[in-house]
């Protein structure tokens, strides 16, 4: 299992203005001298983690105190440069609220180009709340996202005459990467999954497939993932076509480890704060997908404890730690904590780790990164796959 | 797909009706001349008050647009502009020559599509609430955002008591859930309206009567000037008490109104 570091980059300030932290929160709370100051300091513990030898995970949000990186592109375009060795993986770019997929793809290229193809391409669907700030249009938005991803594609990998793109929803006189990307065909590809529904569908085109803050439902990713990995490629895939995404509070002593939990938590309790009409803008799920919501129990969607209740919205640490969504205590604890999921989910390569969350400062973040990097990583390096009869248990 | 769930519309009948491939559901009901009704945002469901008063008087032709409640939907069809041509294939089959049309919210803006292609197809046009001119100047809004409001809000706004969406039966909340996605897909941006309608209307000539709300808590003032300044000729209504569901809070009133309007 290999690490990257992730930070939502969070305006941090804001989380005490009271109400909504998306959407809706008025721009006059923001600060702009203490928000560059903020993104500074995330970028600096970035490369920090590149010293370290961990990779780099930039995702971005709109209208949004919980995250600041506005742009995956723009802020991969900087780590591109200052960086010498991480991977550097967008995860992600969400396609279909982008009014312009030609654009994407010339900056997919040029950032890869400037860190001599270390990139890595996340394309994901992106929360429904977005659609309030991208204004694209809700229906049809998978349709929009599969025509963006085959033409983003196309261009990068394109080696003959330049090419002009009809379809239904672009429409481009020619197209032509200046730089073109240094990993031909394209760089890896990365998709998000939170059900074994859409992890098949990665499987089959091969993508790395990534589960975010999911618990036990990883499970149930994975082993979609595997089995349809299988059936069309007829191997098994390898760990690192498959990655999970949690909180980790690492200490030299479970009192600090549990103090930086604390710290990082007002991520998950800041996150769930937004008004509930634009959760699910009309016309963005299936005319299915919203029955079954509705008739469905309101906590269907909320990560489990092992117990099969609900993670409550301001759970304790320990009950964030039974979900899966939080690893917290000395190396030691971290990396059992980490082995043992691993096992239960069948086993994954990438451990997608927000070792920055919430309101953790610079201090705790970096001790937090210099300890993962320098006692647990090793040790995650090592750990074996977990064997396929354990694997293909009943998932439950 | 089920229409038998309609109770609300139980004075008339309900069948499918095929328009060059695509089955829309189509409302019957009532005796007289023909009336054309094109339901609002809140579907042909939440028409039935005045329905059910102008089946007194006319006999009405009642279709759900394509993507609303139980009306197939060419992958295609994504404008009310292709809704203008839609219904004028469906009033060629219905044999509907000059019906009164009355289109009511978002039906309102459709009525005006059919019309501004086609103007010598209505007798007469009522629209009620209409929709479809521009919603807002820069960062001026003359019309409430609705999907901007959570559901509890656009039912304040439209004065309408919702049963909690989870008690609904399932083919209910389908319907709904149908009706919520066709508002999305033809009003979601540029919001509900078609820029280019007001340099259209002037084509409507046929008499027309616009029916307001005084309570409308969804369309404001400028945007109603607007509609009158677009269509000089129109007959104006304006209902004391009555929001933006005239068609739900004044329906005897209302009814009568269109009767009369139709007779004279």
């Amino acid at each position: 299992m290999i690490i990257w570091q992730f930070s939502e980059q969070a305006y941090h300030p804001a989380f005490a203005v009271p109400g909504a932290m998306r959407v809706t929160l008025p721009q006059h709370h923001c600060d702009p001298v203490e928000a560059g100051r903020l993104l500074n300091r995330y970028l600096d513990e970035y490369l920090l983690a590149d010293e370290l030898g961990l990779n780099i995970m930039i995702n971005e949000h709109h209208a949004a105190a919980t995250c600041m990186s506005t742009s995956c592109m723009t802020t991969l375009a900087i780590l591109a440069r200052q960086t010498s060795r991480a991977r550097l993986l967008a995860l992600g770019i969400p396609l279909a609220n982008r009014s312009n997929p030609l654009r994407v793809a010339e900056e997919i290229a040029m950032v890869d180009a400037l860190s001599g193809g270390r990139l890595e391409v996340g394309f994901v669907k992106g929360a429904a709340y977005e659609l309030f700030m991208s204004n694209r249009q809700p229906t049809g938005f998978m349709d929009r996202f599969w025509e963006a991803h085959d033409l983003i594609l196309e261009a990068l990998g394109n080696q003959g005459e330049n090419f002009s793109w009809e379809g239904d929803h672009f429409h481009y006189r020619t197209v032509s990467m200046w730089p073109r990307p240094i990993q031909q065909p394209h760089p890896p590809i990365w998709m998000t999954a939170s059900s074994g529904t859409s992890a098949r569908g990665y499987a089959k085109l091969g993508y790395t497939c990534a589960t975010f803050l999911s618990g036990t439902v990883a499970r149930a990713v994975f082993n979609s993932y595997r089995e349809t990995y299988a059936e069309t490629f007829g191997r098994q895939p390898d760990q690192d076509r498959l990655a999970y995404l949690a909180v980790v509070a690492c200490a030299d002593d479970r009192t600090t480890a549990f103090r930086r939990a604390e710290a990082m938590k007002s991520y998950f309790t800041t996150a769930a704060r937004l008004d509930p009409q634009f959760r699910n803008p009309l016309g963005f799920n299936p005319v299915e997908a919203n029955v079954r919501m509705l008739k469905a129990d309101p906590s269907a969607m909320r990560p489990r404890m092992r117990n099969g209740k609900p993670v409550p919205v301001d759970g304790s640490i320990e009950e964030y730690m039974d979900a899966g969504l939080m690893f917290v205590g000395t190396p030691d604890d971290v990396y059992e904590q980490l082995a043992r999921f691993n096992e239960e989910t069948g086993g994954f390569g990438n451990l997608l780790m927000m070792g920055q969350a919430g309101e953790l400062g610079h201090e705790d973040t970096v001790d937090n990164l210099t300890l993962v990097a320098r006692e647990v990583a090793p040790r995650l390096a090592e750990l074996p796959e977990v064997p396929l009869d354990i694997r293909y248990e009943a998932v439950g | 797909m089920a229409t038998d769930v309609l109770e609300e519309l139980d004075f008339g009948s309900v069948s499918s009706f095929d328009v060059l491939g695509t089955k829309i559901e189509l409302f019957t009901a009532g005796k007289g001349p023909p009336l054309l009704f094109l339901h609002g945002i809140d579907g042909l469901e939440g028409s039935a008050p005045l329905l059910r008063e102008l089946a007194r008087e006319f006999t009405v032709h009642a279709p759900s647009h394509p993507g609303f409640g139980a009306s197939e939907r060419p992958a295609s069809m994504n404008r009310v502009d292709d809704l203008g041509y839609f219904y004028l294939d469906f009033m060629d089959l219905l044999d509907l020559r000059r019906p009164v049309v009355v289109g009511t919210s978002f039906g309102g803006w459709v009525a005006t599509e059919i019309l501004t292609k086609a103007p010598e197809r209505a007798e007469r046009l009522v629209l009620i609430s209409p929709l479809g001119l521009r919603t807002a100047q820069r960062r001026t809004q003359h019309v409430v955002d609705i999907f901007m409001l959570s559901r509890q809000e656009l039912n304040r706004r439209l004065q309408r008591e919702e049963p909690p969406l989870a008690s609904l039966p399932e083919e209910r909340l389908r319907r709904l859930m149908r009706n919520d996605e066709a508002l999305s897909l033809y009003g979601w941006s540029p919001y509900m309206c078609n820029p280019k309608l007001p340099d259209r209307l002037h084509r409507i000539g046929c008499p027309t009567l616009v029916a307001w709300g005084e309570e409308d808590a969804i369309i404001g003032q400028a945007y109603r000037q607007a509609f009158a300044a677009a269509l000089p000729a129109a007959e104006i209504a304006v209902f004391p008490g009555g929001g933006h569901r005239l068609h739900a809070d004044r329906p005897e009133q209302l009814s009568h109104r269109i009767a009369a309007f139709a007779e004279a």
